[in-house]
């Protein structure tokens, strides 16, 4: 085992671990206290920020490579073991998820409802995440990615909300038989189709492991075998399949919008924001890194789907009459841009896929944190009856602004590092006629996100169900951290995108490398 | 002494009868003496080590006798306890006939694990299946219970009849009914010989309730005594594996190729039927009686991969098996104390009822459903692993995806328990020999999720000198 961190501390062990413990004190002492279970809460989250600060200024740069590893026997038998390491991408996931949960922790401040469940949950999840991203054994990759998805299932359906939207046309007697739209019924869905995808993944790896012969799950053991290129090529079918499910590829999305919309702000923020990077990851960090020949042959189909995503997911945001469904299909659009930018095999477009990566987990939880204080103040969804809010809430309509500013690759905030990024990959790839359909992908988005904003924050103040939107609130106290928490991060790397870019391409450099596409 | 278990456990019988005797209206202490002797006989299965063959080979005790052995016991003891908890219910009035009846069982179920020897096979199956019908029927001025042992025997018979009928076969073939002769003459591969052995599959087949042997599985469950289904659908199935891997796997060479396609197909099979036909239940029993079955076709495909790893996987996942499904088991009992049913609404809101007692039941659900953590994720990982290494891709996806059919239906349960809001908010009371055995299931399936490796090493050496 190489060093561990500078000090010698478990610094991944520790990050991944604080939240789970955090979630175990808040079950034992939160009952009757619940102002401790969110200061617990808080704290957890804090301590994760920061160490993954530390991970981000400590990751040598230069040196590259996995670094801060711990390696811990698990099934001797099986050839299992807890197996830590982070590269510059991992580093970078890491940080975003701290930053998500800390800014995610404050927007959840008003959870009355068995707060204390909610609270242990919701950590119980982030160490899922956090597990995810810095496991280099696949096997606990995939118990982690499990941990990551489980608790969505109680989250969203006890705290989870059912929108307004019911359904219509010739078909809606079935949607109502099935419970569509409801938090019960996004909740199942959410669940099972991930779950599905983790089954796709644990076959991947069952061939993996016994067609490397090495009796391992060690991702750096197995990268040292050559796989024939059928196992290769069937292997990176399961795992594209697997992980892109959660990645929310078309056609195999369609539980993200339902379970983004129906959960609960945090949950909403923590899942659009870092749960489908979790698949884009897994895609990269596993089916990419491990069956080079495979990523080649596919990437045309990979890109090819991609950019439906970008076209399909933007006219469907277009469509929506709900807010949390305009932004979890933005949601959709965008994965589209991070797994398109990963299919270029150039070096542009996986630095603009990991960075989009970055950029939309950051925007899209400052969009779920504001669409979940606008609805908690104005008890509504629904786009149509919003109209003027600027006037009550300017903090909100600002954030809100920003946002979208970013979603839409305005210069200077995150969105467009990643886009041009990606766009510049495009172009130099084998399949230049992405770049058409990703561009008309950003024009759709600055469609719909500029004419929501337009109609929920200017214009005339719109009077409410009972004449109560008059005396609507802007935001305040805690939610006031989360917000412009994120709004900074979002202006930061868009101004200096070599934060995260110096960190994450000598990952993209090693991983083209072997591929063999380095000019 | 090898025959020490049995002996101890038919002594156990003897003690129980001669207690019950004197008395009339006899209550715990006859449940109490089993329940103590059968701890005592479980601790000392732990330290005897005497290994060897008996009775001229017909009788074995070797690692996997004792690993079953020790299944039984510990399946056998749980239920024991958590009958307990039933007040005034049949058992407690006659416990006499209720503990000697399931000692009887469990000693068939002892012998049936060392038996290497047709007729001894055929007679401890028969000592085990006998006092199964009529526990079954136990209640017997309920009419469903008696429908539903009326049902079971039929059935039961009916499998007895099968095996039978292939074991005559097998005999007239080798003219012998030692099981290693039979084995060696396989590689001959007479046809009649190879009919016995499909017939006396089919006859294990009943008694684990495979697909399309499990017609009996569901009724019987919903109309019998909870803590006793909980223990019917453990130990017998646990015994029918012995059965399976004494005659289909131990020193099986080439030619068991042929079953172990027949045993995959029969495990898919199982796999898919029990799956779907789980998810229309409202009643907790029947869903653990489906998905019961769907958990005996992954053990199916344990038979199938005919590895050590295979074989290993089986008793891993039996252990796992027992813990959660009598842990499950006794939630629902606990619950329909109260409530009055089995049926799944009763679950509603039960997490703000008593949350003790609803973490319990997730954890077994979670484990019945193979999540990381428990320790049904090990054996379904397990067994899909055991499955890939001797190559059947196919089937393991089938099996993988068919584990999210089953969560559907375990998280519906879980749902009601906490997402639905409950019916009433008093408490659950309950009773100490429940809260005992549920305590017992929740550890063991923590700790084993969290800790597999000394279980797993233990069944790869109980099995390995099979091969």
């Amino acid at each position: 085992v190489a060093a561990l961190g500078v000090n010698g501390a478990p610094v991944l062990s520790l990050v991944t671990a604080t939240p789970f413990v955090a979630a175990c004190l808040i079950m034992l002492v939160g009952r009757t206290r619940p102002l401790g279970v969110r200061l617990i809460a808080v704290g957890a989250a804090a301590v994760t920020l920061g160490l993954s600060l530390y991970l981000y200024l400590a990751y040598d740069g230069a040196a590259g490579g996995f670094q801060f590893r711990e390696q811990y026997p698990l099934v001797r038998a099986l050839g299992i073991s807890v197996e830590l390491g982070a590269d510059g991408m991992s580093v970078l996931m890491v940080l975003l998820t701290a930053v998500i949960i800390f800014a995610g922790v404050f927007a959840s401040w008003t959870v009355r409802v068995r707060d204390q469940e909610f609270y242990a949950l919701l950590l119980t999840l982030v160490t899922g995440v956090f597990g995810v991203f810095v496991s280099l054994d696949l096997f606990v990759f995939f118990l982690f990615y499990e941990i990551a998805v489980l608790p969505m299932y109680l989250l969203i359906g006890i705290w989870g909300s059912t929108g307004e939207v019911r359904p219509q046309g010739i078909f809606a007697w079935a949607f109502r038989e099935t419970g569509v739209g409801t938090k019960e019924y996004a909740a199942m869905k959410l669940t099972l189709y991930l779950l599905l995808g983790s089954a796709f993944i644990l076959v991947g790896l069952f061939v993996l492991y016994f067609a490397g012969g090495v009796n391992s799950f060690s991702l750096l053991q197995l990268s040292e075998v050559t796989f024939t290129p059928a196992t290769q090529r069937w292997v990176f079918l399961a795992l594209y399949v697997g992980f892109g499910i959660l990645a929310g590829i078309w056609p195999l999305h369609t539980w993200s919008p339902d379970g983004h919309a129906s959960a609960p702000t945090a949950v909403s923020m923590l899942h659009a924001g870092v749960l489908m990077k979790l698949g884009a990851y897994g895609v990269v960090r596993v089916a990419m890194t491990l069956l080079p020949e495979a990523t080649q042959a596919w990437a045309p189909l990979v890109g090819t789907i991609a950019v439906v995503n970008v076209v399909y997911g933007a006219f469907s945001a277009m469509a929506q009459t709900d807010l949390k469904y305009v932004v979890a299909y933005s949601s959709v659009s965008h994965m589209g841009l991070v797994m398109l930018g990963a299919a270029t095999l150039t070096e542009a477009g996986l630095n603009g896929a990991i960075f989009q990566m970055f950029a939309h987990g950051i925007m899209t939880g400052l969009f779920f944190a504001l669409v979940g204080l606008i609805y908690e103040k104005s008890h509504t969804r629904e786009i149509g009856r919003m109209g003027g809010f600027g006037r009550r809430m300017p903090g909100i309509a600002a954030c809100f602004t920003l946002g979208a500013l970013s979603s839409l690759g305005l210069p200077g905030l995150a969105g467009f590092v990643a886009e041009i990024l990606t766009f510049l990959g495009a172009w130099q790839s084998a399949s230049r006629w992405w770049l058409f359909p990703a561009v008309l992908g950003t024009l759709l988005t600055a469609i719909y996100v500029l004419r929501v904003a337009k109609r929920i924050f200017w214009g005339p103040l719109a009077a409410g169900p009972h004449g109560e939107w008059a005396a609507l609130p802007d935001a305040r106290g805690p939610e006031w951290v989360s917000l412009v928490f994120l709004s900074a991060i979002l202006i930061l790397f868009g101004l200096v995108p070599g934060l995260a870019l110096s960190l994450v391409d000598p990952a993209t450099v090693a991983l083209l490398d072997r591929i063999g596409v380095l000019p | 002494m090898l025959l020490a278990l049995e002996l101890g456990v038919a002594a156990l019988a003897l003690v129980v009868f001669l207690l019950g005797l004197g008395r009339r209206r006899d209550s715990r202490e006859i449940g109490l003496v089993a329940a103590v002797g059968l701890a005592g006989l479980a601790g000392l299965s732990l330290v005897i080590d005497a290994r060897g063959p008996l009775f001229d080979g017909a009788f074995v005790v070797d690692g996997l006798a004792v690993f079953l052995k020790q299944v039984f016991l510990v399946a056998t003891l749980l239920a024991v306890v958590g009958g307990l908890g039933r007040p005034d219910a049949a058992e407690r009035h006659r416990a006499l006939e209720y503990h000697l009846l399931v000692l009887t069982a469990l000693l068939g179920m002892m012998v049936l694990a060392s038996a290497r020897e047709l007729v001894l096979l055929f007679v401890a199956f028969e000592l085990m299946s006998i006092p199964l019908y009529v526990l079954a029927g136990f209640a017997k001025k309920d009419a469903r219970a008696v429908e539903a042992s009326l049902k079971f025997f039929l059935v039961g018979s009916l499998s007895t009849a099968l095996l039978a009928y292939g074991l005559s076969f097998v005999y007239g073939v080798t003219g012998s009914t030692r099981l290693d002769v039979v084995t060696r003459s396989v590689a001959g591969g007479d046809p009649l010989l190879l009919l016995g052995l499909l017939l006396v599959l089919s006859g294990v087949g009943f008694k684990i309730a495979a697909f399309p042997f499990h017609m009996w599985v569901p009724d019987t469950y919903e109309a019998a005594a909870t803590p006793f289904v909980a223990w019917l659908s453990v130990a017998p199935k646990a015994a029918g594996f012995a059965v399976l891997l004494r005659v289909f796997v131990e020193h099986a060479g080439p030619p068991a190729a042929l079953w172990a396609g027949a045993a995959a197909l029969l495990g898919g099979l199982t796999i898919v039927a029990g799956n779907l036909m789980a998810i229309p239940q409202t009643d907790a029993k029947r869903l653990l009686a489906y998905s019961g079955i769907a958990h005996i076709g992954y053990m199916l495909l344990g038979v199938a991969a005919l590895s050590p790893h295979g074989a290993a996987m089986l008793l891993f996942y039996l252990v796992a098996y027992l813990f959660s499904n009598i842990g499950a088991f006794m939630v629902v009992e606990t619950v329909a104390q109260t409530e009055g049913s089995t049926a799944l609404r009763t679950l509603r809101g039960l997490a703000q009822r008593s949350p003790a007692l609803a973490l319990a039941m997730l954890l077994f659900l979670l484990s019945l459903g193979g999540i990381p953590f428990v320790v049904g994720f090990w054996a379904k990982l397990y067994v899909l692993w055991a499955a890939a290494q001797s190559g059947l891709y196919g089937l393991v996806l089938l099996a993988a995806v068919m584990t999210v059919v089953a969560l559907f239906y375990y998280l519906l349960v879980a749902k009601q328990m906490y997402i639905d809001a409950p019916a009433r908010s008093t408490p659950v009371p309950v009773p100490a020999p429940l809260a005992l055995v549920l305590a017992v299931s929740a550890v063991a399936v923590v700790l084993l999720g969290l800790y597999p490796g000394p279980l797993l090493d233990s069944a790869l050496r109980a099995v390995t000198p099979l091969f």
